[in-house]
C-alpha cells in the first residue's frame, strides 16, 4: 500500500540494477514464481527418489493433480465472484454414485446422469446464494450436509450393491494411451482448462465474474443482474465438481461416501496458492492449474519421503501457509 | 406540561423497547427456540427427566465452546477454519498426558493445555496480520497443521483422564449421568465472562470495532492487528476447552476425528446464533443456544421417527431456510431505508 504514495520514477535515465530488474519482472509475472516452485519440487522429489523423474513418476503426480485441478476450476470461478463451494466434494461423490448406479444402462446415460447431479446441486447453490442472498460458505456447507444425508441413506437403499463404475468411465478416469504415457484424465483436464481459461479471458461472462467480485455495486449499476451470473457460475461449478467425481470414481473403480472428501480443502488451497483472491475479483485459472500441479508433486514427495500421515498433514498445512504468504508478498510488491 | 409527560414517556419507553428488541431480538429468539424445542422433545419421548437434560447439556458442551471460539474470532473480523483442528489437538494432548494421573495433576494439565492453545492460536493470528493473507487461507493451513500434530501426539485412539476431571465436564465420574450442573455452570461462567468482556470493556469492545470497520477503528486509535491476535488467542483457548470437554465425555482421545467437520459445525452454529460472517455483529450469548440446538436437532428428529441421515438433510435445509429468511428481511429493511 505504502508504495502507492511514492512518486513513480520512470526508468529512462535512472540506473536500474539487473537484480532490481529481475525482481520487478517477477512481481509483474507472479506465475513464474509458481513455475519455479514446481520445478524445485520436482527436482527435490527426483533427489529423494531418482526413479521419479520418469514418465511413470510424473504421470502419478499428474493423476493426483487432476481431481484437485478440476474441483479447483469450480473454486476459482466462484472465488472470482467472492464465493466458495464447500459442497464440491460431496457433489463429486454424489455424481460418482449416480454414475456407478446407472453404469449398467450404458456409459452415455451414466455420464449424463452423473453430470445432472452436479447441475442440480450447483443450481440449488446458485439459487440460495444468488436469489436468497445466503452467505456462500453457509449455503454450500448446508448443501454438503444435505447431500451427505441423502446419499448415505440412498447408499443403503436405492444405490445399494451398485458401487462399481462402468468400464468406459474407468478408462476415462484411470486409463492411458501412447503406451501408458498420457492418462485420459489429463486430456479431459486439459480440454476443460482451455475452456475455462478462454471463458475467463475472452468471454463477456468471464468479465462479469471479475466485475461482480471486484465491485458488486458498480457491476449492478452497469446493468449486470448479479443473481443470473451467480446462478450460472454456481451451476457451472457444480458440473465441474461432477466431472471431478466421475474421473475420481473411474480411477478408483468403485465409489464410497468418502470418495472425494479429502480433495475439498486441497481444491481451495490450489486456487489460493495460484493467486486467486478469496475476496473476489483477482485470479486466473492458469495460476490454479500450477497450484494443483504443485500439490500433486508435493503428494508424491511426501509419499516418497515415507512420511507418516502426521508429518504429511503438518507439512501440507505449512506449505499452504508459506506459499500463500510468499505469493501475497510478491503481488503486494507490485 | 404534566399531561404530556406520560404520553412522551410511553413513546420513549416504546422506542427504547423497540430498540432493545432490535438489538437483542435474535438472542431472545434463539433461546425461545431452544426451550420450545426442549418442551416439544419432552412430549415426544416417554420419559423426560434429569438424564435427558444432562445428556443435552453435556454432549452439547464441545460444540458450544467451539462455536463461542468461532464467534469471538468472526466478530473481530476473522474466521478460523482451524478451531476444529485445535479441538482435536487439545483433546488428544489431554488424553495422552492425563492418563493415570491424579485429579490435581489433570487440572493443572488442563490449564496448561488451554494456555498453550491460546499461545499457538495467537501465533496463527500473528501470521495472518503479518502476511496479510486472508484468514480463511492461513487457517486452512493451520487446520492441517493441528490435525497432523494431533496424529503425532496420539497416533492411535486411546489415552485417558482422571475421574474427577470427567466429573468437571459431565457431572459424573463415568462421563454419563443425570447431573447437568457442572457443565452448565462451566458454560455459563465462561460465556458470561466473555460476553461481559466483549460488551463492557475497552479491549473487548475493540473486537467489535475492528470487526465492523478496520479502517475506522484504526483511525480511532485501535491497534487492529493486536485486536485480531487477541481474538485468535481467546478463540484458541475456547477451542481447547471444547477439546477438554470432548476428552472428559469420551474418557479418551481420538486424533482421527475430522477437525474440518467440527469447524463447519461451529460456523453453522454461529450463523444460527446471529453472528454476521462479515464481522462486527453478534453476541456470544446467542451462540450458546444455537450450538445446543444444532446438536439437539438429531435426537429430536430421531424421536420424531426420522432416520439419522434424514435428520442431516433437514438440518441443512433448516440452516439454509433461516439464512434465506434473514436475507429477505435484511433486503426489505434496506429497501425501506
Amino acid at each position: 500500500m505504502s508504495t502507492d504514495l511514492i512518486p513513480v520514477v520512470e526508468d529512462g535515465d535512472e540506473v536500474v540494477s539487473s537484480r532490481q530488474k529481475a525482481a520487478r519482472y517477477l512481481t509483474t509475472h507472479p506465475h513464474l514464481v509458481l513455475i519455479g516452485v514446481l520445478i524445485v519440487l520436482i527436482i527435490l522429489t527426483g533427489l529423494v527418489e531418482p526413479n521419479y523423474i520418469s514418465v511413470n513418476g510424473l504421470r502419478n503426480s499428474a493423476l493426483f493433480a487432476v481431481p484437485i485441478g478440476v474441483l479447483a476450476a469450480g473454486q476459482t470461478i466462484l472465488m472470482l465472484t467472492g464465493g466458495i463451494d464447500l459442497s464440491a466434494a460431496m457433489i463429486a461423490t454424489g455424481a460418482a454414485y449416480v454414475a456407478a448406479n446407472q453404469s449398467p444402462r450404458g456409459a452415455l446415460i451414466a455420464i449424463v446422469a452423473g453430470l445432472l447431479v452436479g447441475l442440480l446441486a450447483g443450481a440449488a447453490n446458485g439459487i440460495g446464494v444468488g436469489i436468497f442472498q445466503v452467505n456462500p460458505l453457509i449455503m454450500t456447507l448446508a448443501m454438503s450436509g444435505i447431500l451427505l444425508g441423502l446419499f448415505t441413506s440412498w447408499a443403503q437403499t436405492i444405490f445399494s450393491g451398485s458401487t462399481r463404475m462402468g468400464d468406459f468411465i474407468r478408462t476415462l478416469g484411470g486409463g492411458s494411451f501412447f503406451g501408458r504415457a498420457v492418462p485420459w484424465a489429463l486430456v479431459i483436464w486439459a480440454v476443460l482448462s482451455v475452456i475455462v481459461v478462454y471463458m475467463l479471458r475472452r468471454s463477456g461472462f468471464g468479465r462479469n465474474l471479475y466485475a461482480l467480485g471486484d465491485n458488486p455495486a458498480a457491476s449492478r449499476l452497469s446493468g449486470t443482474r448479479a443473481w443470473q451470473v451467480l446462478l450460472a457460475v454456481y451451476t457451472i461449478a457444480g458440473v465441474f465438481a461432477a466431472i471431478a467425481g466421475l474421473l475420481l470414481g473411474g480411477r478408483v473403480g468403485a465409489v464410497d461416501l468418502q470418495l472425494a472428501g479429502v480433495f475439498l480443502l486441497p481444491s481451495v488451497a490450489a486456487a489460493v496458492i495460484g493467486g486467486t483472491s478469496i475476496f473476489g475479483g483477482v485470479g486466473t485459472y492458469t495460476g490454479t492449474i500450477l497450484g494443483a500441479l504443485i500439490l500433486g508433486v508435493l503428494q508424491s514427495l511426501l509419499t516418497f519421503l515415507g512420511a507418516g500421515q502426521a508429518v504429511q498433514q503438518m507439512l501440507y498445512g505449512s506449505i499452504v501457509i508459506g506459499l500463500s504468504w510468499l505469493y501475497t508478498r510478491i503481488s503486494a510488491a507490485q | 406540561m404534566t399531561s404530556l409527560a406520560p404520553d412522551a414517556l410511553a413513546a420513549g419507553t416504546q422506542a427504547a423497547w423497540r430498540r432493545w428488541l432490535r438489538r437483542h431480538g435474535w438472542t431472545v429468539g434463539v433461546w425461545i427456540l431452544l426451550f420450545g424445542l426442549i418442551a416439544y422433545y419432552s412430549t415426544l419421548i416417554p420419559r423426560f427427566g434429569a438424564f435427558q437434560v444432562a445428556s443435552i447439556v453435556n454432549n452439547g458442551t464441545p460444540l458450544v465452546f467451539l462455536a463461542v471460539a468461532q464467534a469471538i474470532i468472526v466478530i473481530a473480523g476473522g474466521i478460523d477454519l482451524g478451531v476444529g483442528g485445535m479441538l482435536v489437538l487439545s483433546s488428544v494432548t489431554a488424553a495422552q498426558l492425563m492418563e493415570g494421573q491424579a485429579f490435581g495433576v489433570t487440572v493443572i494439565l488442563a490449564v496448561l493445555i488451554v494456555l498453550g492453545a491460546a499461545l499457538l492460536n495467537s501465533g496463527v493470528g500473528w501470521i495472518i496480520t503479518a502476511s496479510k493473507v486472508p484468514d480463511i487461507v492461513i487457517t486452512l493451513g493451520s487446520l492441517y497443521v493441528f490435525q497432523g500434530m494431533a496424529l503425532a501426539v496420539l497416533p492411535n485412539p486411546g489415552g485417558g483422564t482422571s475421574e474427577g476431571f470427567r466429573w468437571i465436564f459431565t457431572g459424573s465420574t463415568r462421563g454419563i449421568g443425570s447431573n447437568p450442573w457442572p457443565a452448565a455452570v462451566m458454560m455459563a461462567v465462561a460465556v458470561f465472562a466473555v460476553a461481559w468482556w466483549m460488551g463492557k470493556t475497552r479491549s473487548g469492545l475493540s473486537l467489535y470495532a475492528a470487526g465492523s470497520d478496520r479502517t475506522a477503528s484504526y483511525l480511532s486509535g485501535i491497534n487492529a492487528d493486536r485486536v485480531k491476535i487477541t481474538a485468535y488467542a481467546i478463540g484458541g483457548a475456547f477451542a481447547a476447552m471444547a477439546g477438554l470437554a470432548t476428552t472428559a465425555i469420551a474418557g479418551r482421545g481420538n486424533a482421527t476425528t475430522v477437525g474440518g467437520n467440527l469447524t463447519l459445525n461451529s460456523v453453522a452454529a454461529i450463523v444460527l446464533g446471529g453472528v454476521a460472517l462479515t464481522g462486527g455483529i453478534g453476541s456470544v450469548i446467542a451462540v450458546v443456544p444455537a450450538g445446543i440446538i444444532l446438536f439437539f436437532l438429531n435426537p429430536i428428529l430421531t424421536a420424531m421417527g426420522v432416520d439419522p441421515h434424514g435428520a442431516q438433510v433437514i438440518q441443512g435445509v433448516l440452516i439454509v431456510f433461516v439464512m434465506a429468511v434473514t436475507g429477505l428481511i435484511e433486503w426489505r429493511r434496506r429497501r425501506q431505508a
